[in-house]
């Protein structure tokens, strides 16, 4: 090694080590200073709501590119009742709770499984909607109960809710072949591998996994009747934004009182 | 078929719009900072070359799209704050014209040092020899790499989608999901190799262009 | 005298190339640099031509100072004397570094137009008029690729003598060539003394520099061994060192 490409090493460690010592310094600086964001969401007049916009029905893209589906409905509902506009701002799924900690979006609302996990994270506002991990296979497969997955590849969305629910049962994910599930970057590509045969389950939400089979024919498939848990769907906040959220949460409230989340139920889930 | 095509049609070209800006705007800045980078890389200034090779073995040695995830959600931690689609920008720009330096600092250094002492002879400035001298032949040189890399950019603006810029290959992915079809996936794939059959053209022509001299 | 050079001193990297060399170089006049590779004509040629720096001594062209000499080291003409001093001198490179992206005629009026300004048709004429002397005007608009080596070194010539120098260097002119070309070379060096110019050639072909130069210096180990008219040189050769080298290439 040369003494010229040494040094720049060194000089480079010394930059790297720099960076990361300025970054966990501004980090603390970051837990100091959280405060209430909603006074100034109030000033402002509006709160970012960070969608999957691939995500159908939560919130998709309609054929003319308009942000469309159940959450985006509920979401102008509760605009009009906490007197606020809400933009909505798309994102990567993967880099949701970086999102809405880093301040670029104030609200996580879109078919947002409440976890333990996500609990850590992010603070929930009352579920609004039932859910569940469903097991979905091909209509002409021999897998009839959970224990039937062993030995058998397994699909699921990365990130997602169904993966967390997964590992609630160690012990027969490491039964599925792999030892693990196959992660898919969306929950559509886990559902045409189904299709492709390459896999033989998919775990996805309930609403999610109905939606798909709606579009693609349900009576290719089966939802089996053993499901990875009940769970629900919540909005995330930031910690700090306790006001925010108990705003939502009456218009929530409010909403389910008056038969206007009904409406919006009926319009996305009617059978 | 052709129906659905059809009324796919506008939210890809929206997608496409996105692709193509990101793919100009990089190319137009990353290209003149590329040269720049080259021209430093070469430099007497001892702390500059050190910079710009610290600079080239980050961008080389780093996945674009941990340097976009960085530039939006990383540097923000610093005090530098940037939106979605300037930081996407920077990200590209930057990790571009980090490896259109190197492939001009191959091609400058590649010209025969004969041609230096000629310009010089002639009263030529540092500043005309490389501008009337060294490019033009510099150009002939690397346009077969700029195009390998050019195109490769064409692709890799899909991973703007890490920062929520829709794109063409999200337009897909948004209709794939919505119409639980593979149609929009392979429209995404022609609309990607018109631009890659486009941009093929265009560089044969640049380089029959160059190729009146050997 | 269009050249003068003055106790040139030059070493690289501690090891000495040049050592006290002195020479002069008259109007019209055809002087000739002969030795082995490897003692020091070419770092000659490059510290006439500014390519290097001398360590001391000093280089006059034409009567302006191109470095001098101030008793512990040489010191260099400003950036602006150096413009005027560079247009005084043409030098023709071993291998003609001619730009291969340019025709002939731009190699020629590249450095006239956007070095020194000379509005664009009178180059062009100028150099339409160089090119006639060399036999040439049939390949204004070639390209370097497209020529033969006799011909590369004529357009070579043709680019140094655009900016009508006071003194034309010529680095090797035979050693890319056929024997046959060399005949061709010697009258177009004496044309060109005869326009007024003072030639210096570097060369390790004797029978070349006895055919053309009218003065011949001998080096060795980066040295002056001798210097005579032609005439004396080589009816008069008594140095040892001398002698062996025109042994080896006779």
């Amino acid at each position: 090694m040369s003494r010229n490409l040494k040094r720049n090493l060194i000089v480079a460690l010394i930059l790297v080590l720099g960076i990361l010592s300025l970054v966990g310094c501004s980090n603390n600086n970051e837990e100091a200073k959280q405060e209430d964001s909603f006074e100034k969401l109030k000033e402002q007049g509006y709160i970012t709501m960070g969608v999957d916009d691939t995500f159908a029905p939560m919130g998709f893209r309609d054929e003319k590119g308009e942000i469309v589906g159940f959450d985006i409905d509920l979401a102008n509902e509760v605009s009009k009742r906490i007197g606020l506009d809400i933009k909505i701002q798309q994102i990567d799924w993967t880099m949701k709770e970086t999102e809405l900690n880093s301040g670029n979006i104030d609200v996580i609302w879109n078919g947002y499984s409440i976890t333990d996990e996500r609990k850590e994270k992010v603070a929930f506002s009352q579920p609004y909607l039932e859910n569940r991990q469903v097991i979905v296979t091909l209509a002409d497969t021999d897998i009839n109960a959970k224990q039937d997955l062993a030995g058998k590849k397994v699909a699921a969305q990365n990130q997602s809710s169904a993966v967390e629910a997964m590992e609630t049962e160690p012990e027969l994910v490491a039964a599925f072949d792999g030892g693990e599930p196959v992660l898919f970057d969306t929950n559509n590509e886990a559902f045409m591998d189904l299709e492709a045969k390459r896999v033989d389950a998919v775990v996805a939400d309930e609403v999610l996994a109905k939606y798909y089979i709606k579009q693609r024919g349900a009576e290719r498939f089966k939802i089996l009747e053993e499901d990875f848990g009940e769970e629900e769907y919540g909005i995330g906040f930031r910690k700090q934004d306790v006001k925010l959220l108990e705003a939502i949460d009456k218009a929530l409230d409010d909403m389910k009182a008056d038969g206007t989340y009904d409406e919006i139920c009926q319009k996305w889930f009617a059978e | 078929m052709i129906d659905y095509i059809i009324r796919l049609m506008p939210s890809m070209l929206s997608g496409l719009q996105t692709t193509l800006e990101i793919f100009a705007i990089t190319l137009i800045v990353s290209i003149p900072l590329g040269i720049l980078v080259a021209i430093g890389r070469q430099s007497k200034i001892k702390p500059l070359v050190a910079v710009l090779q610290v600079y080239i073995w980050v961008m080389r040695g780093t996945p674009l799209l941990l340097q976009i995830v960085f530039i939006f959600f990383g540097l923000p931690i610093i005090g530098i704050t940037f939106d979605r689609y300037p930081a996407a920008l920077i990200a590209f720009i930057l990790n571009y014209a980090a490896y259109f330096g190197e492939i001009f600092r191959g091609g400058i250094e590649s010209i025969d040092k004969g041609q230096y002492d000629a310009a010089k002879v002639l009263g030529f400035t540092p500043a005309k020899t490389f501008k009337r001298i060294i490019l033009p032949q510099m150009i002939k040189i690397v346009l077969p790499s700029i195009a390998n890399e050019v195109i490769t950019l064409v692709k890799d603006t899909a991973l703007v989608y890490v920062v929520g810029l829709g794109e063409l290959l999200r337009a897909g992915k948004i209709a794939s999901n919505r119409d639980a079809s593979l149609t929009p996936l392979v429209m995404v794939g022609v609309l990607y190799l018109v631009l890659t059959a486009l941009l093929t053209v265009v560089f044969q022509k640049l380089e029959e262009k160059y190729a009146y001299y050997q | 005298m269009v050249l003068s050079v003055q106790g040139l001193y030059k070493s690289f990297k501690g090891k000495p190339v040049l050592e006290d060399v002195s020479f002069e170089l008259g109007k019209g006049e055809i002087l000739a640099i002969i030795g082995r590779s490897g003692a020091g004509k070419t770092t000659i040629l490059r510290c006439v031509n500014n390519l290097v720096k001398c360590d001391r001594g000093t280089i006059q062209v034409d009567g302006m100072y191109l470095c001098k000499d101030d008793g512990e080291k040489s010191n260099y003409a400003r950036q602006a004397d150096m413009l005027k001093i560079r247009k005084k001198l043409g030098l023709v490179f071993q291998n003609f570094n001619l730009f291969p992206h340019m025709s002939v005629l731009e190699n020629i009026v590249e450095a006239p137009i956007n070095v020194f300004g000379t509005p664009k048709k009178d180059a062009e004429q100028k150099a339409m008029q160089l090119l006639e002397m060399l036999e040439l005007e049939d390949k204004v608009s070639s390209y370097p690729f497209e020529l033969s080596g006799g011909q590369k070194q004529r357009v070579a010539i043709a680019r140094a003598c655009a900016l009508n120098p006071m003194v034309m260097c010529l680095d090797e002119p035979t050693s890319a060539l056929d024997p046959e070309l060399r005949e061709g070379i010697a009258v177009t060096i004496e044309k060109l003394a005869q326009e007024g110019m003072g030639v210096l050639l570097i060369t390790h072909d004797m029978s070349f520099a006895k055919r053309v130069a009218q003065r011949i210096i001998f080096m060795d180990e980066g040295q002056i061994v001798e210097e005579r008219s032609k005439d004396e040189f080589f009816d008069n050769i008594e140095n040892q060192r001398v002698k062996n080298f025109i042994g080896d290439y006779a």
